[in-house]
């Protein structure tokens, strides 16, 4: 097998130019994910999470100030490609994305078929026989009816609408699917039934999945591994068994009080203050203002270190592991 | 404990009419059929239901913005579904109405002070001063404060949680005697959400507030509400103190959705969760007898497809419409 870990980003740097100022949606974000592993990644609105899968697709906007740091998928570094050949080779070839509410971006006049057939037909050299024989393949594993193939958009449930962007995503095989709040604008039993389809496809098809996500209750149904952001900044990662029974980062903690639980007696918390502006962020822990553990050695900008065999941390109440001083992965 | 019913609904119906080429009629949707509650004075109850359920609808009923096509709903010995144009305005200066979206509730042209001195000038409420100090009171309620750095910003220069105590700061401009909150906190994060539903439950048992909570997640209502109405495809299927239908769900729907959420655990990765098959049904054809029938893991032929369950109350205080309850006491 392979020894080099599926997707490995290094200090990974994407600013924004706005009319207030350079935007830090992404500082400085390091992790590794291995094949056939889960990795959510949780935080608030505005933390940068969206970003960090813009920065990963390299899907921009035109207002990009700073695009910098590596992204190696199998130890090989994409992030040097020339635009169009990542766009061969990288993008829904090795890489997919179920963006935000994606099921309300079907192509309304297409039917719903030819929109899961276009990755192949695009990224695949086959003809549209087999790709359309490949698209029923994977709609009948998401749980589509072949019969909907011939269907519009607007003639399916949002759950259904949902699968087919799932679909899309798999059609090619990717060896990531990045998925962007996949379940956020579904009902409970939707949403269940979602959860439920990519365990059973993460099972069978061994696919692995960076899931970007502000639900953290629903986030572990999925996640073998949890990466925490704050302020544009990576500050927890671990493996989910310690995650979600204990959190090691002051923000971590208070984001796991905040969840309500539908069991058990313990009242959800708030975090008080906001977080804070991405123009200009100050120096120092970025947390520092809300965290109610902070020391005068906040005020420096910790580093991101191994604490536990698996489990990394960005704050300063946690001697790292190890001494010799290793950054992040 | 026993107190006056601030509000009772009783067989509620509306209907939306479907036309063809703008006339002719194309069947009706049913989005609430046959729906009868009691809010208590002061007590605060969610309505928990998958979007499509109705529950919108009978807010909105509530406030007088649909006009029923058959029952009652009856607020402190007002007729709601009778009044006039004039008598509308004075009710419902009686009853807040917190939107889901608070940056497409507050008029993005308007000051903080505007946004909150128009319910008190349309209600001829007090002079220039009294308003000026009503304002100061309902921002302060909401803890949006120091009060002058927000009385002339506008909605956009404020954050989601902000907008929604402004929105809340407007509902409670009137003091109102029964709020009504159309998931309140759907569209923030979760930190801010149970920042907004602590506020609302603090104001709610401050003024001794009726509080109707519509949300479709029954976790949150879990720790902010006494009572819980579940409505499935236009009916309410399970009413209960909030306690007992999180640990003994009676109706079947009620045990599916509680079998749907997850909290945090990583043991949730290892299994799959139990989800009845289908989704909800076409309110325009509902099935016949019990609507949740086709889903249902607890059918009994011949019996839930044929004849719609009336309302059986198993335990005191606990009524559900399901057939598995017949043989228990019925309610009153």
């Amino acid at each position: 097998m392979n020894r080099d870990p599926l997707l490995r980003v290094k200090d990974l740097r994407l600013y924004f130019r706005t009319t207030q100022g350079v935007v830090q949606a992404v500082d400085g974000v390091s992790f590794a994910m291995g094949h056939h592993q889960a990795l959510a990644v949780l935080g608030e609105s505005g933390c940068g999470k969206s970003s960090l899968t813009r920065a990963i697709l390299r899907l921009l906007p035109r207002n990009v100030h700073t695009y910098t740091g590596q992204v190696l998928l199998d130890g090989a570094d994409v992030m040097t490609l020339g635009e169009e050949r990542f766009r061969q080779e990288v993008r829904w070839s090795r890489m997919s994305l179920v963006a935000q509410a994606a099921m309300n971006s079907l192509n309304p006049v297409l039917k719903v078929g030819e929109q899961v057939i276009e990755p192949l037909t695009t990224h695949r050299n086959v003809s549209r026989e087999e790709a359309r024989d490949r698209a029923g393949q994977v709609l009948q594993k998401v749980g589509v009816p072949l019969a909907f193939l011939d269907r519009y958009a607007f003639e399916l449930s949002g759950g259904m609408r949902q699968r087919v962007v799932i679909a899309m995503a798999l059609v090619t095989s990717p060896d990531l699917v990045i998925l962007d709040e996949p379940t956020s604008a579904l009902d409970v039993l939707t949403q269940a039934n979602i959860m439920n389809l990519l365990k059973g496809i993460k099972d069978e098809l061994g696919s692995s999945f960076l899931l970007i996500t502000h639900d953290i209750a629903a986030s572990s149904e999925l996640a073998d591994q949890v990466a925490v952001m704050y302020a544009g900044q990576l500050v927890e990662l671990s493996e989910a068994a310690d995650f979600y029974k204990e959190p090691r980062h002051p923000y971590s903690r208070k984001l796991i009080a905040s969840v309500p639980r539908l069991h058990g007696d313990r009242k959800p918390e708030f975090i008080p203050g906001q977080p804070p502006s991405l123009i200009n962020p100050s120096g120092g822990c970025r947390f520092a203002p809300r965290c109610p553990q902070r020391f005068d050695r906040c005020r420096e900008d910790p580093p991101l270190v191994e604490v536990e065999p698996g489990q990394w941390v960005k704050c300063w109440l946690y001697p790292p592991l190890s001494d010799n001083g290793s950054d992040a992965n | 404990m026993q107190t006056e019913p601030a509000l009772v609904v009783s067989d509620l119906h509306v209907r939306f009419e479907l036309r063809r080429w703008g006339f002719g009629r194309a069947g009706a949707i049913r989005a609430v059929d046959g729906v009868s509650f009691t809010l208590r004075q002061g007590e605060a109850t969610a309505v928990v239901g998958e979007s499509g359920c109705g529950k919108s609808t009978l807010v909105r009923t509530i406030l007088g913005l649909h006009r029923p096509a058959g029952g009652q709903v009856v607020f402190e010995g007002i007729h709601v579904d009778r009044l006039k144009s004039k008598e509308m305005q004075r009710y419902r200066s009686r009853v807040g109405y917190v939107q889901q979206d608070p940056y497409g509730a507050l008029p993005p042209f308007m000051s903080v002070n505007r946004i909150l001195e128009e319910p008190l000038i349309i209600n001829k409420v007090g002079g220039k001063s009294e308003r000026t100090r009503r304002i100061r009171e309902a921002l302060e309620e909401v803890k949006l404060t120091p009060v002058e750095d927000f009385l002339t910003k506008f909605p956009h220069m404020l954050s989601g949680g902000q907008q929604q105590r402004l929105v809340i700061a407007r509902a409670m401009a009137l003091r109102p005697r029964l709020l009504v909150a159309d998931e309140p906190v759907s569209m923030l994060d979760a930190s801010v959400r149970v920042e907004i539903l602590e506020l609302l439950q603090g104001l709610q048992r401050l003024h001794g507030l009726t509080l109707l909570y519509i949300t479709h997640d029954l976790s949150t209502a879990r720790h902010f509400v006494e009572r819980v109405l579940v409505m499935y495809a236009g009916k309410i299927v399970e009413q209960s103190e909030v306690d007992e239908l999180v640990t003994s769900p009676l109706h079947p729907y009620t045990k599916a959705l509680i079998a749907a959420i997850p909290d945090p655990d990583p043991a949730n990765a290892d299994s799959f969760r139990d989800v009845p098959p289908g989704e909800p049904p076409n309110l325009l054809n509902p099935p016949s007898g019990c609507r949740f029938h086709p889903r249902c893991p607890a059918f009994i032929e011949g019996l839930c497809e044929v004849k719609e369950p009336p309302v059986f109350e198993p335990e005191p205080g606990r009524l559900v419409a399901c057939w598995l309850y017949q043989s228990e006491q019925t309610a009153p």
